[in-house]
């Protein structure tokens, strides 16, 4: 029963209390208006450059712009105790490990679960594009299932960053990494080998591609082996955080690894 | 019966230093500690920056691990059982460190609550009364950003009590705190000793230490230098007499000529901003008031007196004095 009043109330209280951009005057215009732009800015390119459809750039932008939460309010909640200077207290108290840092991760998820969908809604009316309820369903169990890839690496973001103190040029590089591979607006077939195979590897890439299928009206039976390989990914990345995280305070007590001060 | 037992406890760290990251040092933060807190005693730890002391308390709240000896708290081993010790003691940090300033004071403590597994049905009386027994009831859907210092130690001490530990560590609580923040505080420690709560404090204030701890140890490059009541370290340099001077631009070859003096215990010299208190311990009956002045002939001397020792001269002597 702790485990799961520390899973939800503990990760929302220290979603607020930790992720600057819980303010309207933050969150509005970077998870509301900068996708909206980066969807229009590709949108664009690709009309004027005669590549693609529209659906292709909104689909692949809606989804990819769930990183930046994911990543971000990840590593915020998890390297922001650092920066408070409350991980030596929290460090402190018996709270199980597991739900401490699960617990975190759901706002996050949440998080970008409403910015791509809300991307994708947005940007769907803005340039014309239908919106059906049936596809928004399946597009939204996509989009969910990249944010539980992407918040996956988040956590293994949040335990490097945990050592490095530096989050926010680490979920940048991660987040223009992720624009790349993923194929949000290059198709992947037209991507260097290494790169698409780097995507392969990477959270987004097989989830993007399950959102567009969705979207060119497949169903879920043709989706199912890309969802299944983004949720894995996702799963290998969250243990490893967890791992990492674990291995951190251990080695916080045994070489004073971290500074709790 | 001993409800902190340390033994022979050494702590040493290895720091990189220089471009070169191999070149690494190792630093001793702690050597060969051995003490012991009986229940409901109030322990202090006393010493300079760097002494050892917040090692020491990070080790005994399981943070950290001896890197030699051994340490229990309520019978259990730093070591190998850190769960059972950070359910049953409270870890207060002092300063503005430790506290989610974004959240008001009511979340913080029903966060905290959670961490220690308070269980859901008495939390809501536990955080009044915590609240109530630091004076902020009433404040407590304020953000912490907005507290003062002494506000927020006192949130500090609230949040360390919460899962009513019976040991209390409190790691320097009155830093920066203005005086009557400090006194409210040194009163709080004081209605929790009364309570029956061990408490092990750390401070730099000689006179916060003279007034809670029923016993001190003074800690110097992480070694105990001595140990006892503050009535016992008193007596140890109360047989002698205190000369304290505040002097302008005092020469080096002052001090060496003071020490070479008949009777001279120790010199310490403590910068301010535009002088320098000397201070010279004296045997007993050294009368060295004048002799000491004309040793400082030719420096400004803006005042000069005779006192009676105090802690803090017990202190000096034993960590500073030359």
């Amino acid at each position: 029963m702790n485990s799961l009043r520390i899973l939800v109330i503990g990760g929302l209280t220290t979603y607020r209390a930790l992720f600057n951009w819980v303010s309207p005057w933050i969150l509005v215009p970077s998870l509301l208006v900068m996708p909206l732009a980066q969807i229009l800015l590709f949108s664009y390119i690709g009309r004027s450059a005669g590549i693609e459809s529209d659906t292709f750039f909104v689909v692949g932008n809606a989804v990819q712009y769930s990183a930046l939460p994911c990543l971000l309010g990840t590593a915020s909640t998890v390297v922001g105790e650092r920066l408070q200077r409350t991980l030596g207290i929290v460090l402190a108290s018996p709270a199980p490990r597991l739900a401490l840092v699960i617990g975190r991760t759901l706002p996050v998820m949440l998080n970008g679960l409403a910015v791509s969908v809300f991307g994708l809604v947005a940007g769907s009316v803005l340039l014309g594009l239908p919106v059906r309820p049936a596809t928004l369903g399946l597009a939204t169990l996509a989009i969910a299932v990249s944010v539980f890839g992407c918040t996956g690496l988040g956590l293994v973001s949040a335990a490097v960053g945990l050592r490095l103190r530096d989050i926010a040029v680490l979920s940048t590089i991660l987040f223009g990494i992720l624009l790349l591979c993923s194929g949000a607006d290059i198709p992947r077939p037209a991507l260097p080998g290494w790169l698409a195979a780097a995507g392969d590897w990477l959270p987004l890439a097989h989830g993007i591609a399950a959102a567009r299928s969705v979207a060119a009206g497949g169903g879920i039976g043709g989706v199912g082996g890309d969802l299944a390989a983004e949720a894995l990914l996702g799963l290998g990345y969250g243990m490893a955080g967890v791992l990492m995280l674990r291995l951190l305070e251990r080695r916080s007590r045994s070489a004073g690894a971290l500074d709790l001060t | 019966m001993s409800v902190i037992e340390v033994s022979r406890v050494s702590r040493h760290y290895h720091v990189r230093s220089g471009l070169r990251w191999w070149r690494r040092q190792e630093i001793q933060a702690v050597r060969d500690v051995s003490f012991h807190i009986d229940a409901g005693e109030t322990f202090g730890l006393l010493g300079p920056n760097g002494a050892g002391k917040t090692t020491i308390i990070k080790m005994l709240t399981t943070l950290l691990l001896p890197t030699a000896g051994s340490a229990r708290v309520l019978g259990f081993d730093v070591a190998s059982q850190p769960g059972e010790i950070r359910r049953r003691v409270g870890y207060v940090f002092g300063g503005d460190r430790g506290l989610y300033d974004r959240l008001s004071a009511l979340d913080n403590l029903r966060y905290f609550a959670e961490l220690y597994g308070v269980p859901a049905r008495a939390q809501r009386q536990r955080i009044a009364y915590v609240l109530d027994l630091v004076r902020l009831a009433g404040r407590e859907r304020e953000r912490v950003e907005g507290y003062s210092r002494g506000m927020r130690q006192r949130l500090h001490i609230a949040r360390g009590l919460l899962h009513d530990p019976p040991v209390l560590f409190l790691d320097e609580p009155s830093i920066g705190i203005d005086p009557v923040g400090a006194r409210e505080l040194r009163a709080t420690v004081s209605a929790l000793a009364d309570a029956g709560k061990t408490i092990v404090l750390t401070t730099h204030y000689m006179y916060e230490a003279d007034e809670l701890c029923d016993r001190i140890a003074i800690l110097r490059d992480g070694s105990i230098v001595a140990e006892g009541s503050p009535a016992d370290l008193k007596s140890r340099v109360s047989e002698g007499e205190v000369v304290e001077a505040v002097v302008h631009s005092l020469p080096a070859d002052a001090i060496a000529r003071i020490q070479e003096l008949a009777g001279v215990r120790s010199v310490t010299v403590r910068d301010l901003d535009r002088a320098q208190v000397l201070l010279v311990q004296t045997k007993p009956a050294a009368q060295l008031a004048a002799e000491i002045a004309g040793c400082l002939r030719g420096t400004a001397i803006q005042s000069l007196s005779v006192r009676a020792p105090t802690l803090e001269d017990a202190y000096v002597e034993l960590v500073g004095g030359t």
